[in-house]
């Protein structure tokens, strides 16, 4: 186990080290300017120095993020189950679900910020807004996936449609839910920062100001902060993802 | 490991293609300068701030002297970025920003201040019968500013800003003209004139009379340039003099031509901005001086302010921010 | 035997099939007509082998008579007419087909749950049936711990749990090898003494068919008809060491030649 742990740890923290080294003494060499591209070591020393300001404006992002994303897991859920009840529900729907995919986010956080106010409220819409569709998408192709001959075992014994949908089409779609949660999480984040942009608040308006104030090490920090949060989401997703479909593996269907 | 050393190359080569790209920059500026022109990049869309510029532009002002000047730039360009890399020779920003600049390491230096009264205020709905800043921060409401913007700080450490709600100003003056309670930066020659003509009856607080007036629409350079090349950048300075003495004089025609860019503003609101902003350029410092002249204490006393309000981390060296006006035209500033 | 398999021993359903015909149509190409007119009249308690070549509607007639599908002409009786009694069928898919994520225990009592039965219930009666095909062992392992012979077992145990009237079953075990195949021949046939349920068995396999079977039917290729009925001339004791001997090879012989005759024959 300790094997395993180092030799999947050792690979991407060693490309890191070497990334950062590289590209410290390149800048350096280089002489580009700190406006331009600061070194990784001023972009930590701003992280730290700005601490008092990043980490309560991460811990501001990130609870929008989570709010957008339960939100996205719910509706999303919701909708896709509705879209699989049958193929005219879907054809008349699913379009309309896809405009979500392809609204561009930064020209309607404005309008978000009308409907909502400035405030929370606006970046939890943005960041739904942005990552409901992978959760519906990827939700629907499980629910759609399900084995045929167990649809058919569950007829044969009567079983009614909600007890076909809690006891087979929702446990069978569970990795394909977990993939586009993967997804969403990510696009979360990114509709939250947008959604700040507009709305005020969280990292988004660290990035604005700092920007503003030629404090480009602190725009890289800042940077860094959400990139984590987007990670953290992940690793977390994929976590849930280990633990819950474990006992699965290589099972009668591919996940 | 042999995988690993790979991916070593790879992500060397990578940061090496990256350092290649920002050193072509300066081969812009070199193919420029050997022709001739300058570029120069706005940090906003045409309109009366720019309007010396775009007459010198129009008149031989610049062509008489041996200048093909490219406008460039616009709403979000990042102008201090783009001079430092050599993309342009040439760039307006705040004086602010200058010095911000100059903390983290860049020598950025001013060579001519367009206004001398900065034009920045907040504006308020008349109906709340408010008489000065202070009593807006009393009342409280909401206040959309840019973020990160000096101005702020100041406030934030002159007054008690507990009761306002401060949200980011998305430049468009819609959420002001729906909220009664609403108050919003503004550039005296735009939003207030807009807002107006749609109907609101708008109230403008000045920043510049709290006590905070960083010169702005400053034209910025690179001080290896002012240093090095000190006569074309001096006649650069004048060419601009020229122009803004016509667009005082008659601003009509550099009206047209900008208008003709900038489609979101009509003939009249050009109009009217370049009225409002008269007062603001031309001065008795001006008068003496010329216009665009800076003077060190200005500066200085920008200097302290910004180290007090925490935002910049060293003391400022104000006389090399800007290329003294006090001495004959075309003397380079102190070296470094 | 426990007692309980004794008292079910009688309690097999019979099933009459009367000119029965599915066709699938699908837009822009021709119908498939996949049964043809077939008349089939199965005892209760027998066990029945349908043998015929691949594709030649055998799934079809099985899932009809399973209630999963309906014909497009003809009828199907179950015990002394009529539809067939609630929870009294079974099925048996070609893969185990469980649910990944549950594991022996919980897959068996999978069908007395959706019928609304009790836990403990539920629970006991899974149990027994396990014990059955012998996966006591195995009860709470899931699915993907186990070989692809002790699956099957499994999805047999789940048909069995609702101590069915008539078991159906396609061609469940042709992805396993020859020795896991025999050995669950072997054990679904002693199930078959034991609880007196109706069989019926589809294949493609003359070996099994003759081996496991009382009577045989033999269909044409698509759209399937009836070529023979057959009963296997065999002892009801069907020991391993029979499958060599020159009985079974004259069983086998004529299926084949029937199997032959429906695949020649034109649709």
């Amino acid at each position: 186990m300790n094997r395993r742990l180092i030799e999947s740890v050792l690979p991407p923290a060693a490309t890191f080290v070497l990334t950062t080294a590289a590209a410290e003494f390149g800048i350096r060499a280089a002489g580009i300017s700190p406006l331009l591209l600061p070194t990784p070591s001023a972009v930590a020393r701003a992280a730290l120095q700005h601490s008092s300001t990043l980490l309560p404006a991460l811990a501001a992002t990130a609870q929008s993020v989570v709010v957008g994303l339960s939100l996205s897991i719910a509706v999303g859920l919701l909708v896709a189950i509705a879209l699989s009840t049958s193929r005219w529900v879907e054809r008349a729907f699913y379009p309309y679900a896809i405009f979500f995919q392809i609204v561009p986010i930064v020209a309607i956080a404005p309008l978000l910020v009308i409907w909502f106010g400035y405030g929370m409220r606006a970046v939890v819409a943005a960041a739904f807004i942005v990552s409901v569709f992978p959760v519906i998408a990827n939700s629907l192709a499980g629910l759609l996936s399900v084995d045929p001959a167990l649809r058919d075992l569950f007829r044969l014994y009567g079983a009614s449609r909600t007890a076909t949908l809690w006891k087979l089409s929702l446990p069978w779609a569970l990795p394909n839910v977990l993939t586009g949660l993967r997804i969403a999480a990510g696009l979360a984040v990114i509709g939250a920062i947008v959604g700040e942009f507009v709305g005020g608040g969280g990292l988004g308006v660290v990035v604005l100001e700092a920007m503003r104030q030629q404090r480009t090490d602190l725009v890289f920090a800042a940077v860094l902060h959400a990139a984590a949060l987007g990670l953290a989401l992940f690793a977390a997703v994929n976590a849930t993802s280990h633990f819950a479909l474990r006992r699965w593996q290589n099972q009668e269907k591919d996940a | 490991m042999r995988r690993l050393e790979a991916s070593k190359w790879v992500f060397a080569l990578a940061i090496a293609t990256l350092l290649a790209a920002f050193a072509c920059g300066g081969e812009d500026a070199a193919k420029r300068a050997v022709a001739g022109k300058f570029a120069i990049a706005l940090n906003w869309k045409p309109e009366p701030e720019f309007g010396g510029l775009f007459e010198a532009q129009r008149s031989d002002a610049f062509t008489k002297r041996g200048i093909e000047l490219e406008i460039t730039g616009g709403p979000g360009a990042p102008v201090v970025q783009m001079v430092e890399a050599g993309k342009v020779e040439f760039g307006i920003a705040a004086a602010d920003e200058v010095m911000l600049a100059r903390d983290r390491g860049t020598d950025i230096v001013a060579v001519f201040a367009t206004y001398q009264t900065n034009p920045q205020g907040i504006m308020v709905h008349a109906s709340r019968g408010l008489a000065a800043l202070p009593d807006l921060f009393a009342a409280g409401g909401t206040l959309a500013v840019e973020p990160g913007v000096a101005f702020t700080k100041f406030f934030e450490k002159r007054f008690d800003l507990a009761k306002m709600k401060i949200v980011p100003y998305g430049f468009s003056i819609a959420p002001f003209l729906n909220d009664k309670e609403m108050a919003q930066q503004v550039f005296v020659t735009a939003e207030p004139i807009a807002a107006r003509r749609q109907g609101a009856d708008p109230q403008v607080f000045l920043i510049a009379a709290s006590g905070f007036n960083p010169y702005a629409a400053v034209v910025i350079t690179t001080g290896a340039r002012a240093r090095g090349e000190a006569k074309r950048v001096a006649d650069f300075v004048a060419a601009l003099r020229e122009g803004w003495r016509g667009y005082l004089d008659d601003p009509s025609q550099a009206n047209a031509q900008m208008g003709a860019l900038n489609k979101e503003m009509d003939g009249e609101t050009f109009r009217l901005g370049a009225e409002a902003q008269q007062p603001l350029i031309e001065d008795a410092f001006t008068k003496e001086h010329g216009i665009g002249a800076m003077s060190l204490a200005r500066w200085t006393e920008l200097g302290e302010q910004l180290r007090e309000l925490g935002l910049i981390d060293k003391p400022a060296a104000p006389q090399q921010c800007f290329v003294d006006v006090d001495a004959p035209s075309g003397t380079p500033p102190a070296p470094r | 035997m426990a007692a309980s398999e004794l008292q079910t021993k009688a309690r097999g359903l019979a099933v009459r099939v009367r000119d029965l015909r599915r066709v699938f149509r699908s837009a822009g190409e021709a119908d498939v007509v996949a049964v043809d007119g077939v008349d089939l009249a199965i005892a209760a308690g027998a066990f029945v082998a349908l043998l015929g070549p691949s594709g030649c509607g055998k799934s079809t007639l099985l899932r009809m008579i399973a209630g999963l599908d309906a014909p497009d002409a003809g009828t199907i009786h179950f015990g002394d007419g009529g539809a067939a009694p609630k929870n009294a069928l079974a099925y048996v898919f070609q893969d185990a087909h469980l649910l990944p994520w549950r594991n022996v225990l919980d897959n068996v009592a999978l069908p007395l749950e959706l019928q609304g039965r009790a836990a403990g219930e539920r629970r006991d009666a899974a149990e027994r049936v396990i014990a059955q095909v012998g996966l006591t062992d195995a009860l709470l392992r899931h699915p993907a711990q186990l070989s692809g012979g002790m699956r099957m077992r499994v999805s047999l145990a789940r048909a069995l749990v609702t101590e069915p009237r008539l078991l159906l079953l396609d061609e469940p075990f042709a992805a396993l090898d020859e020795i896991t195949r025999q050995d669950l021949d072997d054990q679904l046939r002693a199930l078959w003494a034991a609880t007196g349920m109706t069989v019926l068995f589809v294949t493609h396999s003359i070996a099994e068919a003759a081996f496991l079977a009382e009577r045989a039917v033999v269909l044409t290729r698509r759209p399937a008809r009836i070529v023979l009925e057959h009963a296997i001339d065999l002892p009801p004791q069907r020991e391993a060491a029979l499958r060599g001997d020159a009985r079974f090879a004259r069983e086998t012989s004529l299926l084949y030649a029937a199997l032959r005759r429906g695949n020649e024959a034109a649709a």
